[in-house]
């Protein structure tokens, strides 16, 4: 295990934060706040820890996949912690279960709150909670590949492990580059979104947090109304951008290289379409009773629809107070989630499609038993492993899911809230139903569902088996059992 | 860290088909050179173990489809190079390559077939450079056959100038010597570019000690380094007679050269049908058909009194082991070809004397053409080597035009530490500078150095 490099790679992610940091003190400044001084302190903290950390070079700079693996949950842990710290100095939130809840459901773009009034927060961490969207959307270790000169193959195990999909690719040769690109396709859409908004005359913070909000695909509102106080225009603004951001970014790299007609080709891209479409049809036809016109029932539908396939989890409306057939369609949604290779969470279309080829092929041998029958997805052969580690993926998402609910259950809540906080936290969107639904929050759950809640966050961001290769005990032997013989080992020598 | 930062210099775009051995050798150094690589190969296994080991990106298809080499982005690339097992593929690959964009292109042919082909080959197909790794493998083997002394010979200059590497003995009358003091000593004419001593590598000064057991390479022309090994006390007449096992395209290759230069050959190889193909190519030769790893036969083809020995069948181990047997049982000069194995730290321990790697031969001819297509204008890389497991390379530069390194003297010139100027090549004269000497427009110099990656003469100078 090459522990020194995980430490490098450690190092090099807080002081990532100590510059991210700096930004909500810049926001402070605007609005002559008193949390300036919080904020500098933390950054400068994590400047000197992060400097430190990475100051001396790994002596061997070669790591696997378990490295990678290790590395990112560890990053995505002290990164969480880190990014709690202000709220609680602040005071504004001060239980450390609770900070970190928030800044967890931040930095894994679900968007889920604690907070029972947002409103209350000042503009500093307004726009920090914000943040931790944009900073976990494409992800904090890609964003590190983009800009920290380190070098080596290694480090695709970063991007490996950090990246949602069954199977992550390269947009160029080198994984820089491709880090780069995908950042520079993000930041660009976030400020066609910022643009857009500030056209349709929102306020300029409104409109800043908004649109890093949609980018990561996060969620958290500045309103306690979410985006439902706004203007129609805005909604359906961060309507469309809640879709595009859903969408794989691989899309956008073709279109930036001309070759648009090669983007709708997706097959992952057309299904999440087609999916969209849907269930905006058919939620539209459920809830047009409860509004005056069907452009009003259309918008309301479209943004929820949005909000959730995408995993964001912004609301315009109650969509608790909906007829139980939209319900059930948003529930499904949230299963499925955005694109492989974009900011979304859930379990991702392509993992369907891949799961709807795989029954296909199944029925279709009981019918020709001995056919022979590749499964493609856009004219490519699957390979089976990757088919398996889909299947695999499937079964370890709902156990998990199914335990979490049990952990839940203990509160005695009723089982619409159980079911649904952990699809919310899980997939990464932030509002379910009921208890948890889009007017309330995540305040009343006692301290350990809250745990099980971070964890699921956490494990629904970086794909369940990073996360859970934490808990391995090969992992802890190699860490723990072999550091201390080797310890011995050099005790001896000496 | 957000600023620019100048460790990655922005490299070239190559497409590298065919993931085999010489595939990864190349992918690994042009990977370090800082090159943006595309690899393409029929079997989707062998690309994804390339793109997991290396930054680069995998293409799976055959290399030598119009739409595969789409994908693999041909329409940017600066170079293509195909290195599948196949010659024919591989100028297939090359021909449609160079239709679909204005590349450059490589390929490697190594088949005895085409041999004759390569001048028209080039010419008409466009290809920048054909490689035959068996064919250089052989000269190589040739030239350390010529001074069977030496543990490598490459050469430069049009091979009139030559590096050779040898190892004193503990006895060796340079034994504490300062190199500035050498003159004294002995009559040569010849240059230390770097010795290796206890696994460390240092480009010596004139205040440099030799010690007895040091691993040393020098330049000169051929005379003078012959001269030079004479003098301190080793034998240098070249072989008289070899014996090679396995008759491959390399056993082919060399035995060829060989003849050529009146040294007796004698093949053993276990096909029938090869030997007979071997004694019509050629046949000064005598070919031996039975098993060349069988000690009996070894002996009866009197391995105890050969002058050389040279195992090249397809089995690195079975090469290693007949060299470590060749080794107790004669007095022979043993040449091995490893063209797999990795092992080079197990290898350096073994005692093997001289090694030779094809892959690298392959892979370095072709960074040097790679570098002087990033060079600017002035001039241009003419031949490269890497010596001592990578760690010092020797470049040959053509110095075209007028630049910062010309009429100044040398030690007028700021050169960078751990660099040797060793030779300057002027209307073909070799010489070896002194301080007062000038680098010229159309000298081809000489220079051995730790540092890589260098692609312009200019880039001596501190």
């Amino acid at each position: 295990m090459n522990t020194s490099m995980i430490r490098l790679i450690l190092g090099h992610v807080i002081r990532l934060e100590g510059f991210f940091l700096l930004l909500p003190c810049v926001i402070a400044l605007i609005y002559k706040e008193d949390q300036l001084s919080t904020y500098l302190i933390i950054a400068g903290v994590c400047l000197i820890i992060g400097s430190l950390l990475s100051h001396k070079k790994a002596k061997d700079n070669v790591f696997y996949l378990k490295e990678g693996c290790i590395a990112t949950v560890l990053s995505w842990m002290v990164l969480s912690f880190f990014g709690a710290l202000p709220f609680m100095m602040t005071g504004e939130i001060p239980s450390f279960t609770d900070a970190i809840f928030e800044t967890v459901s931040g930095f894994t773009t679900t968007g889920a709150s604690i907070l029972t009034d947002v409103e209350a927060l000042c503009h500093t961490s307004l726009f920090w909670r914000s943040f931790t969207h944009w900073i976990g959307g494409m992800g904090v270790l890609v964003f590190l590949l983009a800009v920290v000169p380190m070098s080596g193959a290694s480090h695709f195990n970063l991007m490996r492990a950090e990246s949602p999909g069954p199977s992550v690719g390269k947009l160029v040769p080198k994984l820089r580059y491709t880090a780069r690109i995908l950042y520079i396709i993000y930041f660009a859409l976030t400020i066609a979104e910022l643009v857009a908004l500030l056209i349709a005359k929102m306020p300029w913070f409104d409109a800043l947090c908004i649109s890093i909000g949609t980018a990561g695909t996060g969620g958290f509102g500045i309103l306690n109304s979410s985006v439902g106080g706004y203007s129609t225009t805005v909604q359906w603004i961060v309507t469309i951008f809640m879709i595009l951001f859903g969408i794989n970014f691989n899309a956008y790299y073709l279109i930036l290289f001309g070759e648009a007609k090669k983007a709708f080709q997706i097959e992952e891209v057309r299904a999440f379409l087609l999916i969209v479409l849907a269930a905006i049809i058919f939620i539209t036809n459920d809830i047009r009773g409860l509004y005056d016109t069907l452009f009003e029932a259309l918008t309301d539908a479209s943004f929820q629809v949005a909000s959730l396939i995408s995993s964001t989890g912004f609301a315009t409306t109650d969509f608790d107070m909906w007829p139980g057939f939209s319900k059930t369609i948003l529930v499904l949604l949230m299963f499925i989630g955005a694109c492989a290779g974009s900011t979304g969470g859930g379990i991702k279309v392509s993992r369907f499609v891949i799961v709807g080829k795989a029954i296909k092929k199944e029925l279709h041998s009981y019918i020709h038993p001995r056919s022979v029958k590749q499964i493609t997805m856009d004219e490519k052969e699957v390979d089976p492993s990757v088919i398996r580690s889909v299947n695999t993926y499937m079964i370890t998402f709902f156990t998990i899911f199914v335990l979490s609910i049990l952990i839940i259950a203990l509160e005695e809540k009723d089982l619409v809230t159980n079911f649904t906080s952990v699809i919310a936290t899980m997939n990464n969107i932030g509002p379910g139903l009921s208890m948890v639904g889009p007017t309330q929050n995540f305040a009343h759950f006692t301290d350990l569902s809250k745990w099980v809640f971070i964890f699921n966050m956490l494990a629904g961001r970086l794909e369940l088996f990073p996360m859970l290769i934490m808990f391995h005990p090969a992992i802890w032997h190699e860490l723990i059992v072999k550091g201390v013989r080797k310890k011995r080992i050099l005790k001896n020598k000496l | 860290m957000f600023g620019i930062d100048k460790t990655i210099k922005h490299g070239l775009n190559i497409i590298i088909i065919g993931c085999g051995k010489v595939g990864r050798t190349l992918v690994d150094q042009l990977c370090q050179e800082g090159h943006d690589i595309t690899v393409i190969d029929k079997v989707s296994k062998k690309v994804q173990d390339v793109a997991n080991l290396y930054d680069v990106m995998g293409v799976c298809g055959n290399g030598a489809s119009f739409s595969t080499q789409i994908e693999a982005g041909i329409k940017d690339a600066d170079l293509v190079i195909a290195v599948t097992g196949s010659d024919e593929l591989n100028l297939l690959c090359c021909t449609i390559a160079k239709q679909a964009s204005d590349c450059s292109v490589i390929a490697r042919v190594r088949t005895p077939d085409y041999n004759e082909d390569i001048p028209y080959l080039r010419e008409k197909l466009g290809l920048a450079r054909i490689i035959n790794p068996e064919l250089e493998a052989a000269k190589e083997v040739a030239r350390i056959l010529y001074m069977p002394a030496a543990l490598e010979v490459s050469s430069f200059a049009h091979d009139q100038a030559e590096i050779v590497k040898i190892k004193l003995p503990e006895d060796t009358i340079l034994h504490e010597l300062k190199i500035m003091d050498m003159g004294k000593r002995i009559n040569h004419n010849i240059l230390i570019c770097a010795v290796e001593r206890d696994g460390e590598v240092y480009i010596p000064s004139g205040n440099f000690e030799l010690r007895g057991g040091d691993i040393m390479s020098f330049v000169g022309t051929r005379k003078n380094c012959a001269r030079f090994m004479k003098e301190i006390g080793f034998d240098t007449h070249r072989v008289h007679d070899t014996l090679i096992v396995g008759g491959g395209k390399a056993a082919f290759y060399l035995a060829d050269q060989l003849l050529r230069a009146g040294i007796a050959v004698k093949i053993i190889e276990n096909d029938v049908k090869r030997c007979e193909e071997l004694s019509t190519l050629l046949p000064e030769a005598i070919i031996i058909n039975g098993d060349g790893t069988d000690e009996a036969l070894l002996q009866e083809e009197g391995l105890a009194t050969a002058e050389s020995f040279v195992p090249l069948t397809g089995i690195d181990e079975e090469n290693i082991m007949l060299t470590l047997h060749a080794k107790q049982v004669s007095n022979a000069k043993a040449i091995t070809k490893i063209n797999r194995i990795s092992f080079k730290t197990v290898l350096s321990t073994l005692d093997l004397g001289s090694v030779i790697y094809p892959k690298y031969i392959t892979s370095e001819k072709i960074i040097a053409y790679v570098r002087a297509k990033l060079a600017s204008k002035d001039s241009n890389i003419e031949t490269l080597y890497h010596m001592f497991d990578s760690r010092v390379e020797a470049i040959e530069f053509l110095v075209k035009e007028d630049s910062e390194v010309t009429s100044k003297t040398l030690l007028e010139l700021q050169l960078k530490k751990n660099l040797l100027v060793c030779f300057i090549s002027r209307k073909g004269r070799i010489f070896i500078p002194t301080g007062q000497d000038t680098i010229q427009v159309g000298d081809e110099v000489m220079v051995v150095t730790t540092h890589s990656g260098f692609n312009d003469v200019t880039d001596i100078l501190a």
